[in-house]
């Protein structure tokens, strides 16, 4: 391509196509661009029509693309060719610094992210004059320019603060420090005399505190690593400057927003930044300067302001206090008392305080409210870093800290106790401080675990919470409510039983508030309440407890869920499903009302389910209703089908996808509860489960194989009797579940129950094709997990249809085939089975073909009898081998794309573990004793002439172990 | 048969329960790109001698300018004096070449080397005749030789080197200790200089001084000498000349003065500072429990370099750092690692990570000589650099040690206290944290005390610090977070390895779901 106007003009054309709405304009175009950026100069036609171009939109439109192809071209990737020719990019590099800086802020930006891709591959070496030319800028003087340099430069150097220590990343920064500190600390010095000079003049201002905020944090990244030496030698310069940027004070630069932080808002954060990266990596060096540092920052968070804007800068402040307060060595910067008071009004205090933004997400946005409250989201709030410093503080200063904010409580509540209706939020404040100071340990499962000893949580509660939780107007002071729930909630784990007990009928009655976050809370706290365990891991509080409370309880949740915007409350749907797993009996006179309500609401989130959680709980509720009456009275299983089996039936219907696992959970759970037979209403089902669109799917796949497990167990000989041309599907569906290295041990389980229930003649003209489909897979892709899966297939084959059955199997398909199995699957393999029922079936179906096949004994196959023996004896006294080749370790990642089932796994419907042997062997190994014992009475002398030539002592000294227990001897 | 050794194989693995030699150990601080400033512990490379006869007048004020002018005049006469042929302007010229030399500040080195002065300097080293001169003249080369590599290359390149070498053997003590001055400053500059002189055959002459009735002053300057000539790597300087020195090596670090016993004990921490056969030749010698000792001197430039030393012989061989603590050197470290000097500390931390990488018998005595508290102290409350180091041992230590080592370590606090150094502003100590953190889970597993552990990394916070570390921009860090929380932290993941690993129940479900 050559550098003309004909190829300009038609490189402009195209484009403007790009950026055409219609697809069959654009398209095209995308296309043309993409098979002609091989040519050489197709990049330097770009930067030239981004140069040239009289329409901005063109210009814009070139920088993208220039950028793309940069993007996707120039990295060299080893055996690759080399995309961009030598020339172009020698052209690229010469002119893309200038053309960036002469550049409007919009092309500037896409070309100072070309020039970092570029930088990251070729900078240093292959563009060893970048630096320089980025340095000589700085004395141009105009702030556009050297903006856009610092901004090149932050975009190239970040890359320092997060990457590992290394020789080369090393080098390069030597390099740049070299070229690039002494011109840096200079412009640095320049800027703020500038700002001196420029101090009335707002737009000029604007500028310099960019670039102030950009060499900031150029100075960042440079210091990262490690100090360098030039900074060390130049602390003096660069801290003594960053000190009075902190403490400055510009009305211009105050900006009317109160949400978006300003430009001083920015500047003072980074520095904030540099300043703890100083105190927590160059201590030793950064010491002289703390102190300032400590109180700049320190009157910087007093003279703050509540709004959000400041946000950043105050979280970022507080944080560095935090950090500093808990190193032993600066713990006199904040021993004096006055010091400490002042911190804790000033600092602590006013940053825990309920603020309008935090009202206005009460009341109307309850449930980013609830997210930021209660799941800890709350990362890089002003409340979580006034915590975290009192934590830190609390370190060395527990006492008097304690004492303070004790002092700050005590007159918190008392301004409030005054008039309540104006000072309520003292009251939340009071609260919040109370929490802060006794956290010391929490976690979601039992709220906090460990608490300041000074702080009298249950005094507290008495004198304090209660009041709220008792206040007989349940919507008054809504805020008030959900602070006094929130810390039954969190100091559950430290209040005694009997206030817990106290609390639960309030909470019950707090169901019933209007204010969301309220009844969730109160929703939520009975749920953890709950999930307390007491003594001999039951539950803390016991159903009998609940006795007096269950009817309301339980009338109060369900009748939340009606309250406006809590229809579908995650929180109040597992509040029901825990209330009914902890009363279980308790609840069984209240399920035929109940079960109506739960399905009305299953028939209503189903038009249009949008929250997972709450349908998860609802479903789990299902289930526990279920269990817990059929449990008392299996018999009741018809009403809770004839319940449920409309529903169920139109969501099949319309194909809810979100809720045909859980139905099928269910489905195999009432399926389970009948006492071996099957009622004609699931026969009627069964075809329809074998339709392989269902099979499509693979978050249907574990529960329909479970009702399908389910089917067979319960009615194997009505499937064999009525619907044997149905056998066909079956094992149609498991054909298709071990073609998937996925679901291979799916089909496993399906397989494992055909031959566990299905009547043997019923799939005798199946058998020999079954193993053809293994053998198949087995030599297309054999995998651990399929192998595993493998073994314990043809060992419950051997157990259920003799060992003989399964050696003639293997060799009616190919001659010798059933050595070649023993001898390189079984005996290598076996050692992988994982789980002791599968180890279990393993060894019983080992022993059976070492004692019970002759082919074992008496033809070439002998080479292999003690190996296989040696095998079992590993199986039995080895640790599990679960060792997987390297190749295999993301196939079952890469394998499932949307793989979601576990989410949709329901607890309640969990099934029973289930042993296909049973009690029939209680220990393999006296079975393998008795075993072989009985083999060798059959052929005296064989067996021990075999167990002294071939097999190690080792194993042989464990094999005396068995016979001696189970006192039998070899002949 | 083929299956039978594979058996065989696992039987053997059975006794041995996955245990393999963890290769931890070499870890050393052996970066060679450095943005810091020189490490101001380390004895230094290169001395000037700019002491002053008592005797002397004070320094004419000519000598204390720097008043170019004023300086190349007086050059231009030391040049004119020293070119001629009697010997007391030789003198005199040498002495004020010497005293402008020896000011404190700002020497003209380059400028008496550009006034082409080591010709006629070196030339005077030979004057047995005339040892004023010979003293003199040594002097200034000796001062020439402290400057940049490009000054001692100078004098060097005049041929100093024999000449100095011939003057070690000198019957006038100063001049002969002046040789060895000079001598030392030229060692000091690399490898390939330090060889030179070892060809020279540097080594016997130097020895042949060293005797019992030689004045302290001079024996500090001959320790200092030759622990340079011990000094330096790539290459290290050859065994046989090692196995020359030694001996007075040790010898001297029995010595009374301090400061002999401080450049003696550099040289062990040179000789040591390299692979395992270099560390063996100097615990041969049976030095380790003096070694020992010294850790519990008073004086910092005894302490550092023998901190140093054993720091280099536990980063050796699981042997060799049984032979370090054998000579007790467990008992001394507890009270290095509580140092009010942070660079002892980290020392003392680094040698510490460097035992707990060895076998789980060495952890074990470090358990039993009481290594843990001071350990999880400075976890706690060491600086930067000192953290850093004891964040290693932890790593080193939860992956060599069994599981009541481990379950011990976590006892003592060292858990919570690493959570907390999540938050450091240094990648690497970030992703050895999150090891340590797996190591310990792995641990945990094996006792099936997951959910108690993921409870206790919850309670302190750090489940909240993990979770923000999936944040992180560095990929490694990233995805070694997202893999702690996707293994432990998430019941997605567990109902998950669940099902794959089970076949008789398909729909178990985790005890903590939902």
């Amino acid at each position: 391509m050559e550098l003309n106007d004909a190829n300009l003009q038609t490189l402009t054309e195209y484009l403007q196509k790009t950026l055409s709405p219609d697809p069959a304009v654009r398209r095209p175009a995308e296309k043309f661009l993409e098979s002609v950026e091989g040519n050489q100069n197709y990049p330097i036609l770009l930067l030239t029509v981004l140069e040239k171009s009289q329409e901005d939109v063109i210009r814009v439109c070139s920088a993208v693309t220039f950028k793309n192809y940069i993007k996707r071209n120039w990295r060299i990737v080893e055996d690759e060719p080399n995309k961009i020719s030598d020339p172009d990019r020698t052209a690229i590099k010469a002119n893309i610094v200038n053309l960036m800086l002469t550049s409007p802020e919009q092309i500037q930006k896409q070309l100072s992210d070309a020039i970092s891709i570029i930088g990251r591959e070729d900078f240093p070496q292959k563009w060893p004059d970048l630096l320089t030319e980025m340095v000589n800028r700085f004395q141009s003087g105009d702030f556009h320019i050297i903006n856009g340099i610092l901004r090149t430069a932050h975009s190239l150097f970040k890359r320092y603060r997060h990457e590992f220590k290394s020789n080369e990343l090393w080098s390069e920064i030597k390099l740049v420090l070299d070229t690039f500190a002494q011109p840096l600390t200079e412009l640095f010095k320049a800027t703020i005399d500038l700002c001196q000079t420029h101090a009335t003049d707002i737009n000029a201002l604007k500028v310099l505190f960019s670039s102030l905020t950009l060499i900031s944090k150029l100075f960042y990244s440079l210091n990262f690593q490690d100090l360098p030496e030039f900074f060390e030698d130049n602390m003096e310069t660069w801290m003594t400057n960053f000190h009075n940027l902190l403490t400055l004070d510009n009305k211009l630069l105050q900006t009317d927003d109160e949400e978006e932080a300003g430009l001083l808002e920015l500047l003072k954060s980074q520095i904030c930044d540099n300043a703890a990266l100083y105190a927590q990596k160059y201590d030793e060096e950064f010491q002289p300067y703390l102190p300032r540092f400590v109180t700049a920052i320190w009157n910087l968070l007093v003279t703050t302001g509540q709004e959000v804007k400041y946000d950043l800068l105050v979280s970022n402040a507080i944080q560095f206090l935090a950090s500093v307060c808990e190193r032993p060595h600066y713990k006199h910067l904040f021993e004096d008392q006055n010091v400490l008071t002042s911190i804790c009004e000033k600092v602590i205090v006013p940053n825990m305080e309920f603020r309008s933004a935090d009202e206005e997400a009460f009341e109307d946005n309850s449930e980013e409210y609830i997210i930021r409250d209660l799941e800890g989201s709350d990362i890089d709030t002003r409340r979580r870093a006034a915590c975290d410093l009192v934590r830190g503080l609390c370190k060395f200063f527990e006492g008097p800290v304690t004492g303070i904010f004790s002092g700050y409580v005590s007159s918190m509540l008392a301004e409030y106790a005054k008039n309540p209706g104006v000072n309520w939020k003292h009251k939340d404040a009071a609260i919040y401080l109370v929490t802060s100071l006794a956290s010391k340990a929490q976690t979601q499962k039992h709220g906090i675990t460990q608490a300041n000893e000074l702080v009298n949580l249950s005094e507290f509660f008495v004198n304090h919470i209660l009041v709220d939780l008792k206040s007989p107007n349940v919507n008054e002071f809504p805020v008030l409510k959900a602070d006094a729930i929130k810390y039954v909630m969190t100091f559950r784990s430290q209040l005694p039983k009997e206030q817990l007990l106290e609390a639960v009928p309030l909470l019950v009655s707090h169901l019933q508030a209007e204010s969301i976050v309220q009844h969730t809370y109160a929703a939520h706290a009975l749920e953890r309440l709950f999930t307390m365990r007491g003594a001999n891991n039951s539950t803390l509080i016991t159903p009998t407890e609940m006795a007096p409370f269950t009817e309301q309880l339980l009338n109060h949740l369900f009748k939340a869920l009606a309250i406006p915007g809590s229809s579908e409350n995650e929180y109040i749907m597992k509040a029901i499903m825990r209330s009914f797993s902890l009363l279980q009996d308790a609840i069984v006179p209240y399920i035929p009302t109940l079960i109506g309500q739960l399905t009305h609401k299953l028939l209503l989130v189903s038009k249009n389910p949008s929250k997972p959680h709450f349908n998860h709980y609802l479903f789990e509720s299902l289930c526990l209703s279920i269990r817990v009456t059929c449990k008392a009275n299996p018999d009741t299983v018809s009403s809770f089908e004839e319940a449920l089996f409309p529903v169920f039936t139109e969501i099949l219907q319309n194909d809810v996808q979100e809720f045909v696992p859980y139905v099928f959970q269910v489905m195999s759970l009432l399926l389970e509860i009948h006492s071996n037979s099957i009622p004609s209403s699931y026969m009627a089902l069964f075809p329809h489960l074998l339709q392989p669109i269902l099979w499509e799917r693979t978050g249907n796949i574990p529960p329909l194989v479970r009702l399908l497990q389910a089917y067979l167990e319960k009615g194997a000989a009505t499937i064999a009797s009525t619907a044997a041309d149905k056998i066909p599907g079956l094992l149609g569906v498991f054909q298709k579940l071990i073609a998937s290295k996925a679901n291979d041990h799916q089909g496993f389980y399906l397989l494992n129950s055909i031959v566990e229930h299905m009547p043997p003649d019923s799939i005798t003209q199946y058998r020999k094709q079954i193993f053809i489909l293994l053998f198949q897979r087995l030599q297309s892709s054999k995998t651990t997990k399929f192998v595993k899966s493998f073994l314990v297939f043809i060992n419950l084959y051997s157990v259920k249809y003799g060992a003989i059955a399964l050696q003639e199997i293997f060799d009616s398909i190919q001659p010798k085939m059933f050595g070649m199995v023993v001898e390189k699957i079984v005996i290598p393999e076996v050692q992988k089975v994982s789980g002791p029922v599968e180890k279990k079936i393993c060894a019983v179906g080992i022993t059976k073909i070492l004692t019970e096949c002759p082919a074992m004994m008496d033809t070439e196959y002998t080479k292999l009898w003690a190996p296989l023996l040696q095998a079992l004896i590993g199986l039995f006294e080895l640790p599990e081998d679960d060792s997987i080749p390297d190749d295999e370790h993301f196939i079952d990642i890469e394998d499932t794309p949307g793989y979601q089932t576990a989410f949709s796994q329901l607890a309640f419907a969990g099934k029973k573990e289930h042993d296909p042997i049973g009690d029939a062997v209680n220990n393999p190994k006296i079975l393998l004793a008795q075993s072989l014992h009985k083999l060798s009475t059959a052929c005296p002398g064989r067996v021990p002439s075999m167990l002294s030539t071939s097999l190690p002592a080792e194993a042989l000294q464990y094999l005396q172990g068995y016979l001696q227990a189970a006192t039998v001897q070899l002949v | 048969m083929p299956t039978e050794n594979l058996t065989d194989k696992r039987m053997s693995k059975f006794k041995n329960k996955g245990k393999e030699p963890t290769k931890m150990r070499d870890r050393r601080i052996a970066e060679c790109v450095e943005l810091r400033k020189a490490h101001r512990v380390e004895s230094i490379l290169k001395r000037r001698n700019i002491s002053s006869f008592g005797d002397e007048e004070p320094l004419s004020p000519e000598f204390n300018t720097d008043n170019e002018q004023v300086i190349s005049a007086t050059i231009q006469e030391i040049v004119a004096s020293v070119n001629t042929d009697s010997p007391e302007m030789q003198r005199q010229g040498c002495q004020a070449a010497r005293k402008l030399l020896s000011r404190e500040r700002n020497p003209p080195l380059k400028e008496i080397v550009e006034a082409g002065l080591l010709t006629r300097f070196v030339e005077f080293l030979g004057r047995n005749d005339d040892p004023m001169l010979q003293f003199e003249a040594a002097w200034s080369l000796t001062n020439v030789a402290s400057g940049t590599s490009w000054h001692t290359q100078q004098v060097v390149e005049h041929g100093a080197v024999p000449a100095f070498i011939a003057l070690l053997a000198s019957p006038m003590l100063n001049i002969s200790e002046q040789a060895v001055w000079a001598l030392g400053n030229i060692a000091g500059d690399g490898p390939s200089y330090r060889d030179a002189l070892i060809d020279c055959g540097i080594i016997p002459a130097l020895l042949a001084r060293l005797t019992p009735d030689a004045p302290v002053g001079y024996l500090r300057n001959l320790t200092w000498t030759l622990s340079n000539l011990c000094r330096n790597k790539n290459p290290f300087p050859r065994f046989s000349a090692v196995q020359q020195m030694l001996p007075s090596i040790i010898q001297l670090l029995h010595h009374g003065d301090k400061s002999v016993l401080s450049d003696a004990c550099w040289a062990i921490s040179y000789l040591t500072d390299g692979p395992n056969e270099r560390i063996d030749v100097v615990i041969k010698t049976g030095i380790l429990p003096r070694l020992v000792e010294m850790l519990g001197f008073e004086e910092l430039s005894v302490v550092t370099p023998a901190l140093r030393s054993i720091g280099n012989i536990v980063s050796g061989s699981d042997l060799q750092t049984q032979a370090a603590i054998d000579a007790g050197v467990l008992s001394a470290l507890p009270q290095l690692m509580r140092h009010p000097k942070s660079s002892v500390q980290k020392e003392a931390a680094w040698a510490v990570s460097n035992i707990a990488a060895g076998p789980c018998q060495q952890i074990q005595q470090l358990i039993t000589c009481g290594l843990l508290a001071p350990l999880v102290d400075l976890l706690r409350n060491g600086d930067f650099k000192t953290q850093r180091e004891a964040v290693w041992a932890v790593t080193n230590y939860t992956s060599g040690g069994t599981v009541d080592q481990v379950v011990h370590l976590v006892k003592c606090g060292a858990l919570e206290a690493i959570l907390n150094l999540l938050q450091v502003k240094d990648t690497k100590t970030v992703l050895v944290i999150l090891d340590a953190i797996s190591n310990i889970f792995l641990a945990a597993e094996k006792l099936g005390e997951v959910d108690k552990l993921c409870l206790l990394v919850e309670e302190v916070g750090g489940l909240d610090r993990i979770e923000f570390l999936q944040n992180h921009e560095n990929n490694t860090v990233y995805r070694a977070a997202q893999a702690l929380i996707e293994k432990y932290f998430s019941e997605v993941g567990v109902a998950e390895s669940h099902l794959l690993a089970s076949f008789r129940n398909p729909f178990v479900f985790p005890q903590r779901s939902p």
